[in-house]
C-alpha cells in the first residue's frame, strides 16, 4: 500500500503537544547555531557586508555578515553571534537567524532598491501555548553613509486582499493560499494533508512595492507555525521562511523558494481609495499583541448528560429572537418571509441511505411526522421557505431521538426529489457539537411520481466561489468555498475590509440550475450546523441553523442578501489523483 | 425707531429663528417689555447649553442613551428638520426645548451567533445607524445658570 496524505484528524482536532520553554529552547539550539536549512542555494548577497538597520519604534540592528551563513548582530548594544541564511527575489533580500541561547530570532526583508527594511521579530513562549510563534513587525531602513534617512516605509496594506495563488515550494509542499481578508488568510495544504479542508490564520500583508509584498501567517489554534514570504505578483515567485514545530514536535526552520499559479482575484469591499492594512486593531500596545479568533476557548464543552438535560429544559424551534433594544434578529433580519404553501400537504420523504418519514403539514408552523409505517404521529413546530418556485426548505426537530436530530430538508416538487441534512449532536468530540449527514431521496405524494434513479447530488459548481451575505445591519460576512468540503467565513470590519476568518467542514448539493443546498459545521468553534439554500438568481438565501448549547437546543432561521464576490479557478486541484499522476 | 421695522422683529420672534446677535434691549422693550427680553436671553442661554452638550457628546466627554438603552455616539443638527422650539416657563425657572437632530445610535450585537462573536472578537461588536430624531430636553435654572434636567430622543 502506498499510503495517503490525509491526517488522522483535522488540524483543529489535533492535540498538539504543550511544549515547555525548556523543550523549545533545546529544540532550537542546533538550528540557532546552524542556521535555517534551504533546498535552494543560499544567496551570497550579504556575504562580507556590514549594515545597520534602524527601525522606527523597534530595535536597531547592526549586522556583520561573515560569509554565507555566519553573522554577528548588535541588538540595542548587545552583540550575538549566529548563523543565518538568505535568499533574494528581484531587489529584495530576505535573511533569517535565531539568537543562540534564546527562543528569539529575526526575519529581515530589505529592498535594495530603496534601502527600506521590514524587521520581523519572532519568539516562542509568548502565549499560553508556548509553541505558538509570536511576531512583531518593525518598519525602518538600512543606514546609508552620508545620506539622510528615507521618509518612505514599507506599510501594511489591503492591496493583496482578494487574491489567490497556488504555491509550490522548492522542498515540495504545495498549497492553495487565499487572501480574502486584510487581517487573515486561508490555506489548503494540498500535499501535506491531501487538500480536503481549508484552514484560517491571522496574517500580515506589507507592501514593499507595487508588485512585491510581504505576507505572514501564524497557525494559531493549530501547530503555532509561522510562515513568511515575499511574493512577486507578476512573476508569481516567492522566497520565504517557515518556523515552528510540526505535529510530531519536530522543528521546522527553513528558507524556501517557490513558484506558483494565479488562481484569481475576488472583490474588495472597502471604500474606493482605502488601501490601508491592519483593519483589525491590536488589543493593546504590548509587543506582539494581535486579535486572534480562538473560538474553542469560549465554546461550552458539554457532556451527553448535560446536553440531554439542556435539550429537555429548553428546545426552541423558530422562536423570534428579540434581544431588547438592538432591533437586530441575528442571522435573519434580511431573511425572506416564511411560506404557508406546504399547509394541507401530505407526503412521504423516502431517503436512500436514511429513514422514510411521513408528513402532514397542519398549518404554517405545525406539522405531524412519523417514521413511515409506524403508527403514532408526533406534532412538531416547523417553518418553510419557498426558495424557488415549488422548491422549499423546511426544518423541524425530531423530539425524542437519542441525538436530538434536526432535519433541514429541501423538497423540490418539480423533480419529486428531497434532500435532507440530518443534524445531530453527541459527536465524539463534544456532546453539544453538531454533526451532519446528507440523505438524498424522493417525495412520495399524490400527483408526484418520483424518479427511480435521479437524485439531487453533490456538486463542485460552487468550489472557489466567494459570496457576501448581509444578514442584518452591521452583520455581513463572506463565504469562501475553498474546497469541495470546506466553508470558510470572513467577517467584515466597519470599513468594509475583510477581518477575522474561520472555516469548517461543509458540503454542497445541486438542487437546480442556480439553486444549491449547502451546509457548514462550526467544528471546534460554536458547534453550530448552518444550512442554506443559495439562489444565485435572486441572490438571496433561505436557511436554517441548528445549535445546542447550555441554553438548550435551537433551530432558527438564516436569511441574508447576497453579492457575488468572484470565483477562484481551483477545481482542477481537487480532481482525484494517484501517486502515478504526481510522479 | 421706525414703526415699520416692528412687524419684522415680531416675525423673527414668532418663528423662533436663531438671532445672530442679541437684540437691542431698548428696542425689545419697545415691543414686549422686560419679560420678553429675559425670555429671549434665557432662550439664548439654553441654546448655548444645548450646543455645549452636543460638543460633549460628540467629543466623548458625555454619554447619552436612547430610551431603550442604546448608546448615542454622535448628534448633528438637522437643518432640514423642524425649527428649534424653546419654551421658557413664565417663572423663568424651567424650560423645555425640542431640537431636530441626526442621531448616530450604536447597538451592541448579541453574542449568540458565531458571526456576532467574531465581530466582538475583532473589537467591533456593534451596529451603528443614523436616525432623524427630536432631542426633547427639559432645563432648570440654578444659581449657576441653565442646566439640563432631562433629555429624551423623541421621534422626529
Amino acid at each position: 500500500m502506498s499510503g495517503t496524505p490525509y491526517p488522522k484528524e483535522p488540524m483543529y482536532r489535533y492535540a498538539f503537544t504543550r511544549l515547555s520553554p525548556v523543550q523549545i529552547l533545546a529544540k532550537l539550539g542546533p538550528a540557532a547555531h546552524g542556521g535555517p536549512s534551504s533546498i535552494s542555494p543560499i544567496s551570497d548577497a550579504l556575504a562580507g557586508k556590514t549594515i545597520r538597520i534602524v527601525t522606527d519604534k523597534g530595535p536597531t540592528l547592526a549586522y556583520k555578515f561573515a560569509g554565507l551563513n555566519r553573522l554577528s548582530v548588535a541588538e540595542n548594544g548587545k552583540t550575538f553571534q549566529a548563523s543565518y541564511g538568505a535568499l533574494t527575489l528581484d531587489s529584495v533580500v530576505l535573511f533569517a537567524h535565531l539568537i543562540p541561547g534564546t527562543q528569539r530570532g529575526y526575519a529581515v526583508v530589505i529592498d535594495r532598491a530603496t534601502n527600506l527594511a521590514t524587521v520581523v521579530e519572532l519568539w516562542f513562549s509568548g502565549y499560553q501555548d508556548n509553541r505558538e510563534v509570536q511576531r512583531e513587525i518593525w518598519q525602518g531602513h538600512v543606514e546609508q553613509a552620508g545620506k539622510d534617512a528615507p521618509t518612505a516605509r514599507h506599510a501594511a496594506t489591503n492591496r493583496i486582499e482578494g487574491k489567490g495563488f497556488y504555491w509550490k515550494q522548492d522542498a515540495g509542499p504545495e498549497t492553495l493560499e487565499f487572501y480574502p481578508s486584510a487581517a487573515y488568510s486561508h490555506f489548503v495544504e494540498l500535499s501535506r494533508q491531501g487538500g480536503e479542508f481549508g484552514y484560517c490564520a491571522p496574517s500580515d500583508y506589507i507592501r514593499i512595492s507595487d508588485e512585491l509584498y510581504l505576507y505572514t501567517r501564524t497557525e494559531c489554534e493549530f501547530s503555532g507555525t509561522f510562515t513568511l514570504y515575499v511574493m512577486d505578483l507578476n512573476r508569481i515567485e516567492q522566497i520565504g521562511l517557515r518556523l515552528g514545530f510540526d505535529p510530531h514536535d519536530a522543528l521546522e526552520y527553513y528558507l524556501f523558494r517557490g513558484t506558483g499559479e494565479w488562481l484569481g482575484q475576488i472583490a474588495q469591499f472597502e471604500k474606493f481609495g482605502d488601501i490601508a492594512g491592519n483593519p483589525v486593531p491590536r488589543p493593546s500596545p504590548e509587543k506582539g499583541s494581535r486579535r486572534v479568533y480562538r473560538p474553542l476557548q469560549t465554546m461550552p464543552k458539554m457532556t451527553k448528560a448535560e446536553v440531554d438535560a439542556a435539550v429537555a429544559r429548553n428546545t426552541r424551534v423558530f422562536v423570534n429572537r428579540t434581544t431588547a433594544g438592538n432591533g437586530a434578529a441575528g442571522m435573519a433580519t434580511n431573511g425572506a418571509a416564511p411560506s404557508d404553501k406546504l399547509v394541507g400537504k401530505a407526503m412521504t420523504l423516502r431517503y436512500d441511505d436514511g429513514p422514510a418519514l411521513d408528513y402532514k403539514f397542519v398549518d404554517a408552523e405545525t406539522l405531524n411526522w412519523r417514521f413511515a409505517g409506524t403508527g403514532a404521529w408526533t406534532n412538531a413546530r416547523y417553518r418553510a421557505w419557498e426558495t424557488a418556485p415549488d422548491a422549499f426548505i423546511f426544518g423541524h426537530v425530531l423530539e425524542g431521538t437519542p441525538n436530538h436530530d434536526g432535519h433541514m430538508v429541501v423538497v423540490d416538487f418539480d423533480q419529486g426529489l428531497a434532500t435532507c441534512f440530518n443534524g445531530t449532536v453527541n459527536t465524539p468530540y463534544f456532546a453539544n457539537e453538531a454533526a451532519a449527514k446528507t440523505w438524498f431521496g424522493v417525495i412520495e405524494a399524490e400527483g408526484i411520481v418520483p424518479p427511480r434513479r435521479r437524485r439531487h447530488h453533490f456538486t463542485d459548481d460552487l468550489v472557489g466561489t466567494a459570496i457576501t451575505w448581509n444578514y442584518a445591519p452591521g452583520l455581513t460576512s463572506m463565504h469562501l468555498y475553498s474546497t469541495p468540503n470546506t466553508v470558510s467565513w470572513i467577517i467584515f470590519t466597519e470599513s468594509g475590509a475583510g477581518g477575522m476568518e474561520w472555516s469548517g467542514p461543509g458540503a454542497f448539493v445541486k438542487i437546480r440550475d442556480g439553486l444549491y443546498f449547502a451546509y457548514w459545521l462550526e467544528d471546534a468553534c460554536n458547534g453550530t450546523l448552518g444550512t442554506i439554500t443559495i439562489n444565485l438568481r435572486t441572490m438571496h438565501d433561505a436557511g436554517i441553523g441548528y445549535h445546542c448549547g447550555t441554553e438548550g437546543l435551537s433551530m432558527s432561521q438564516i436569511g441574508a442578501h447576497a453579492r457575488l464576490a468572484g470565483r477562484f479557478d481551483i477545481t482542477k486541484y481537487y480532481q482525484p489523483k494517484t501517486k502515478r499522476d504526481e510522479a | 425707531m421706525n414703526p415699520e421695522t416692528i412687524p419684522t422683529r415680531r416675525f423673527f420672534l414668532k418663528a423662533g429663528a436663531v438671532l445672530a446677535a442679541p437684540m437691542n434691549g431698548p428696542a425689545l422693550a419697545a415691543i414686549g417689555g422686560d419679560a420678553r427680553v429675559a425670555e429671549h436671553e434665557d432662550q439664548a442661554a439654553i441654546r448655548i447649553v444645548h450646543q455645549d452638550w452636543l460638543r460633549d457628546i460628540n467629543g466623548g466627554r458625555a454619554v447619552a442613551q436612547t430610551q431603550v438603552g442604546e448608546t448615542v455616539r454622535r448628534i448633528a443638527e438637522d437643518h432640514e428638520g423642524d425649527a428649534d422650539m424653546i419654551a421658557v416657563a413664565s417663572d423663568g425657572r424651567s424650560a423645555s426645548a425640542r431640537f431636530a437632530c441626526a442621531v448616530e445610535i450604536e447597538t451592541a450585537l448579541s453574542r449568540e451567533t458565531t458571526l456576532e462573536q467574531m465581530a466582538h472578537a475583532q473589537g467591533e461588536g456593534f451596529v451603528r445607524r443614523t436616525e432623524r430624531r427630536a432631542v426633547a430636553a427639559d432645563y432648570v435654572k440654578t444659581r449657576y445658570g441653565w442646566t439640563i434636567a432631562r433629555v429624551e430622543f423623541a421621534t422626529a
